[in-house]
């Protein structure tokens, strides 16, 4: 082996743990994708439920947000369970397409919690602004990592990034689908704005689109939409504005909300980029009747099925002619 | 009897002494100034660099703002959001005082965490509150080129901004805050010991009026230089072993006195020698991530954020220089050092050095950090004396058994 080529440390990992949160929501298909390509057993965690965020409160510093506890949850179910876990570190893709301080942290983060309880950990770094790491290029490093040849290691990535652009091409149809109906149709529609871990976490935003489905309306989910229009839209709302996520949930959101007749607003206590963004939305996109939720670790749900049902019987009276003529 | 006397009064040197050497064009200087009133946010004693960066970079008037009170951030409190980091409430009591004493142009820094969004976020605020200002919001050219900066500094504040002296004066700025964090750091290391307790305040007031009044490079020199002499000069009583405290932290609240409440000069008062690597020098001038985070190691290996790194490598350095304690602060809900509090428990249990981890909202009231400041003072001068007196201890016994 030449001496600058990378040690194959991973190469004894045969079972690779992926945690059920946070970025898996958004790039999933491709993690699992590419372990599969490396001939790796994937095995993810299960659905979140109370005790998941039990685990996740003890691993995690009180004043964590809700998600991210709940990724420690996750990624306790994990050890034991696979030969290493996968907690790689999302800084940003570009300017003004960074992540959350969080996504950047969590390999330390797992190293100082979790490697005491011996789980082993590994990770990628990709950073484009100050490090000039692309995903491609930390992917084909850490499958050199697992002892794949360069070659493998290229195929490995283009089936992943192929399958996962596939999957959010098969979502962005049907949002752009969703949209399309809910201009044409009668029935009510809502958008509902939230960080995907938030939005398809039946534990987090699940009970909130479960009540809004329940009382009849239908909901669209602002992260599916094509993420590159989405993100270039965003511009019409902010010049600064530094999330990507974030900004691809305001270009959906310009996008559809001439459509819809509501917009829900969701957040996990205490969102970093939603505390600025959701609160700015709130005051500049105007137009349609707007809910903020911010979602706790509380057990009970009666409190937010009050709010979102008053809510949507404000939408449907709206949609009838408004409260004089209803 | 005098016939003819005449004074010649020709002072300036406009024309060389040779008769018939060729005459300079007389041209008028051309005046860059601009009447643009320019205000900042209040950061602990960087107001001085922000007023020489105005008028001597833009070339524009500073507007200073008065001591912070309670309205300030009750003012920032009232339009912000309430789960939004407390120096951006702050920073909007700040601006909303500025714009009150007449200020055109606020100015916005960026930053690779919520900072970057602060400047546009609070520019909306205001102008839905009806204000009309410019925003001077750096966020919306950062990763550009320099020129692109220079442009933004031309169409806000100054349309004749000079690129030369600008320039000039721009390395002149970083010299200021260099001196101004390099006296901050004696400042730390001794005011907690002089004999006569108001002196240290008296003579960093003295240093800072000194520093406003400088208009060039040799100036901010001089005035640095007699600050640090007058501060060596200061009658202290040193211990030969004093109580030594690391403060580490976010940007903006460890640095910022009206934000931690005065942490510092409560330190310095119980006679603690402090240290705090985190200013715009180690961060900003001096900073080199990687090298930096190689030093922290193995407690970090990624970047994990805009300080985080500053955060865990000082604190490992105070830990290995035998520090008695570490102060952690930070505003609540400041993602990047919440996640810096787990390695930082890491660095405790490894080193057996006690940290105080202390995050601050819009409180205003002291009397409850007074407490936990006392308390782990106590705390960690008992644990000082107490080996001490275990070694003396054990150093008698072996006297003892020799003398037998």
């Amino acid at each position: 082996m030449l001496p600058f080529a990378k040690p194959a440390d991973l190469a004894d990992v045969r079972s690779v743990g992926i945690p059920r949160a946070l970025l898996w929501y958004r790039y999933g298909t491709l993690w699992e994708t590419f372990f599969r390509a490396l001939d790796r057993e994937v095995v993810l965690s299960g659905q979140t439920d109370k005790g998941v965020l039990a685990e996740g409160e003890a691993r995690s510093v009180d004043e964590c947000c809700l998600a991210s506890k709940l990724y420690f949850g996750h990624a306790a179910q994990l050890i034991g369970a696979c030969d290493a876990l996968f907690v790689p570190a999302y800084a940003n893709e570009g300017r003004l397409a960074s992540y959350c301080t969080k996504f950047q942290s969590l390999p330390d983060l797992a190293t100082t919690t979790l490697e005491r309880e011996g789980a082993r950990t590994f990770g990628v770094f990709v950073d484009h602004i100050t490090e000039r790491t692309t995903a491609r290029k930390a992917f084909q490093d850490l499958a050199e990592r697992f002892g794949a040849r360069p070659k493998t290691a290229v195929d490995a990535w283009k089936e992943a990034l192929h399958a996962q652009q596939r999957h959010d091409a098969a979502l962005a149809r049907r949002f752009s689908d969703s949209v399309e109906r809910a201009r044409q149709g009668s029935g009510l529609s809502i958008l509902f704005v939230a960080h995907a871990y938030v939005a398809h976490d039946p534990y987090v935003g699940g009970d909130v689109v479960r009540m809004l489905e329940e009382l009849g309306a239908h909901v669209i989910m602002a992260d599916e939409a094509d993420r590159q229009r989405a993100w270039k839209s965003s511009f019409e709302f902010s010049d600064t504005m530094p999330w990507a996520p974030n900004r691809e949930l305001v270009g959906a959101l310009l996008e559809a909300l001439d459509a819809v007749d509501g917009v829900v607003l969701a957040s996990a206590f205490p969102c970093g980029p939603d505390s600025m963004t959701n609160d700015a939305i709130a005051r500049c996109v105007q137009g349609k009747p707007m809910l903020s939720l911010t979602i706790d670790a509380q057990s009970g749900t009666a409190g937010l099925e009050t709010r979102v049902e008053s809510f949507v019987d404000i939408l449907s009276y709206r949609k009838k002619g408004g409260y004089l003529h209803g | 009897m005098v016939d003819y006397a005449r004074v010649s009064m020709e002072l300036e040197k406009l024309r060389p002494p040779k008769l018939t050497g060729t005459r300079p064009a007389r041209r008028e200087k051309r005046d860059r100034h601009a009447q643009t009133k320019v205000a900042f946010f209040r950061y602990g004693y960087y107001d001085i660099a922000f007023k020489y960066f105005t008028e001597r970079v833009l070339d524009a008037e500073f507007v200073p703002l008065p001591p912070a009170t309670r309205r300030t951030l009750e003012l920032g409190s009232q339009h912000s959001n309430d789960f939004v980091c407390a120096p951006f409430k702050h920073i909007l009591g700040d601006y909303l005082e500025a714009l009150e004493l007449g200020a055109d142009v606020l100015v916005q820094f960026t930053g690779p965490c919520r900072l970057g969004y602060y400047g546009e976020v609070q520019e909306s605020i205001l102008r839905d509150l009806g204000y009309d200002f410019q925003m001077l919001n750096f966020a919306v050219v950062s990763g550009k080129p320099a020129t692109e900066y220079v442009k933004l500094c031309r169409r806000t504040v100054n349309p004749n901004v000079s690129l030369k002296q600008g320039a000039l004066e721009m390395v002149t700025t970083f010299r200021l805050i260099e001196c101004l964090d390099a006296y901050h750091d004696a400042y730390l290391s001794r005011a907690g010991f002089a004999i006569d307790p108001d002196e240290p305040k008296r003579l960093q007031g003295s240093f800072y009026r000194a520093l406003r009044a400088t208009t060039s490079r040799a100036e901010v020199e001089a005035a640095y230089t007699a600050g640090m002499e007058a501060l060596e000069r200061m009658p202290q009583r040193t211990p030969a072993d004093p109580v030594r405290v690391g403060i580490v932290g976010e940007y903006f609240t460890a640095v910022d006195p009206h934000s931690n409440l005065n942490v510092e000069d409560k330190l310095l008062s119980m006679g603690v020698k402090v240290a705090r690597m985190l200013n715009i020098t180690n961060r900003n001038l001096r900073y080199n991530e990687k090298n930096l985070r190689a030093s922290a190691a193995p407690y970090v290996r990624y970047d994990m954020g805009p300080t985080s790194t500053l955060t865990v490598a000082a604190a490992k350095k105070y830990a290995e220089e035998g520090f008695d304690g570490i102060i952690h602060l930070k505003s609540s809900g400041c993602t990047p050092e919440i996640d810096c509090m787990p390695v930082l428990q890491r660095v405790s249990r490894d080193y057996g050095i006690p940290v105080l981890y202390l995050s601050f909202d819009s409180q205003t009231s002291d009397t409850g950090l007074d407490t936990r400041l006392e308390a782990f003072y106590d705390m960690i001068s008992m644990r000082k004396a107490a080996p001490r007196t275990a070694r003396q201890a054990a150093d008698l016994r072996t006297k003892e058994g020799g003398d037998r």
